[in-house]
């Protein structure tokens, strides 16, 4: 995995042939997206994302596909990877990478993976970061902090944790270092903000920010009445 | 079959109250853990029990947790439970349920039974299944949620990125603004056949707010 790094690819997912199946699908799906399709129908000429380079960490659904063609209709470059190694169709997210947007990201991947995932989601071939974050959890804007403060202090990557989630991650932050040892520092002075879906990054935003080690602006998604008090009941 | 079963629903947050309702219409009985005193209030007077996982143990044949928070199923409790009780979790990480502690059990034996779907076997005979390796369980064993709800949640991330495209904001933690919450709402609301009245000029003023919202005060909780 290591020496795939040094380049980004197109796209990495299971199988591009389900590309077919998964855009019946999405466009079942964009009927039952009211939303969506009015943001795209309201903002569609205007593209009020124009020139804005957005990662998204969430999981890669059919649904999630219908945001991410949103995005892109407002003006939006956009790469992705889920933020769970099991969230992701494969249908999906092949027909995402089928319509040109690069997608890293397959059902059952193993956590080298995932963050390999996180990472090539982060960065754009020209080897810099995006503007904004679509995060849920708090996985990408994690690894671009810790990859930041890895660079100022390289001993934090050998930390001894507990989780094997972390493990990976400091795992791959440590490979970066090796090959790029300034650019998860460039990638936080780039970035302009990020958007947080989900209760736990919340939480973990919120922690960052009382320390001090939040370097740029959040939206907290989570505590949207309309998210909450829907999509965490139902 | 989930009617007749007995499921308990670790914490009673958003989650915790989707997944015990959920649970309750499928005819199960649902008992609920808290450590929070006003989660535990609401969830006794929904007519759920609130106990502990311990106490639960004897009883339990699905066990769902929903809290943020860590270790909230041990190995310990795994060890107790009934045989073949089902262990899940669907709060976003998967620390909920000490999956390294069970694989890391002495004497367990790990049956894979399909993908997302673990048997643990353990050395007195008793076994539990793992669904998604303790991992959220909505989109480790089905496709997550459906289309209509996370046009909310998404439409509020869509908002949330021109948001922070369009304007300078500080190093901070912000929320959206209530009438763009609303926005989302109302986006919604044709799809499923709603229609608002209306607010006459004398109600608006009556209650002190615009016409076209926001209706409600920031520190509301619907």
């Amino acid at each position: 995995m290591a020496e795939l790094m040094v380049e980004t690819l197109p796209y990495k997912i299971a199988d591009i042939n389900l590309a077919d199946w998964g855009r019946k699908e999405i466009e079942l799906a964009e009927f039952e997206m009211p939303g969506l399709m009015a943001l795209r129908k309201k903002y569609g000429t205007e593209k009020p994302l124009k020139g804005a380079q957005i990662t998204g960490s969430l999981h890669m659904t059919i649904q999630t596909a219908v945001l991410i063609e949103t995005l892109k209709e407002l003006g939006a470059d956009v790469r992705w990877a889920s933020c769970n190694i099991f969230s992701t169709q494969d249908h999906a997210a092949a027909a995402i990478a089928k319509a040109g947007i690069p997608v890293f990201a397959w059902k059952g991947e193993n956590l080298e993976e995932y963050w390999w995932c996180t990472e090539q989601a982060l960065t754009w071939p020209d080897g810099s970061g995006p503007d904004l974050i679509v995060d849920d959890g708090g996985d990408a804007t994690m690894m671009v902090l810790r990859g930041n403060e890895g660079e100022k202090n390289p001993s934090l990557l050998d930390a001894v944790v507990k989780q094997i989630d972390e493990i990976e991650l400091l795992k791959r932050l440590k490979i970066t270092l090796k090959s790029n040892p300034n650019k998860w520092k460039k990638a936080a002075e780039k970035l302009r903000g990020v958007s947080e879906e989900t209760t736990t990054g919340v939480h973990r935003l919120y922690q960052l920010m009382e320390k001090g080690k939040l370097l740029f602006p959040a939206i907290n998604v989570n505590d949207s009445v309309t998210k909450s008090k829907f999509d965490n009941l139902y | 079959m989930l009617a007749g079963k007995v499921v308990v629903v670790c914490g009673y947050g958003d989650v915790g109250k989707g997944s015990a309702k959920s649970m309750k219409g499928y005819g199960s009985r649902v008992l609920v853990t808290e450590i929070d005193p006003i989660c535990a209030l609401q969830a006794t007077m929904e007519g759920f029990k609130v106990q502990t996982v311990e106490d639960s143990l004897n009883e339990g044949n699905i066990f769902v947790t929903t809290t943020g928070n860590k270790d909230v199923i041990t190995i310990e409790h795994m060890a107790k439970m009934k045989d073949k009780s089902i262990v899940c979790n669907i709060g976003h990480f998967d620390n909920e349920i000490q999956v390294e502690e069970l694989e890391n059990y002495p004497g367990v034996k790990r049956i894979n039974i399909k993908p997302q779907v673990d048997q643990f076997v353990f050395p007195d005979g008793h076994s539990i299944i793992l669904l998604s390796e303790g991992r959220l369980v909505n989109l480790g064993n089905a496709t997550g949620h459906p289309s209509f709800v996370m046009s909310n949640s998404f439409t509020n991330q869509t908002l949330a990125q021109i948001e922070l495209w369009k304007k300078d904001f500080e190093v901070g933690v912000y929320r959206l603004p209530k009438h763009l919450d609303e926005e989302v709402a109302r986006l919604h609301l044709e799809h499923v056949g709603a229609k608002l009245t209306v607010l006459s000029d004398e109600q608006a003023e009556y209650l002190g707010v615009e016409k076209s919202g926001p209706y409600k005060p920031d520190h509301y909780r619907y």
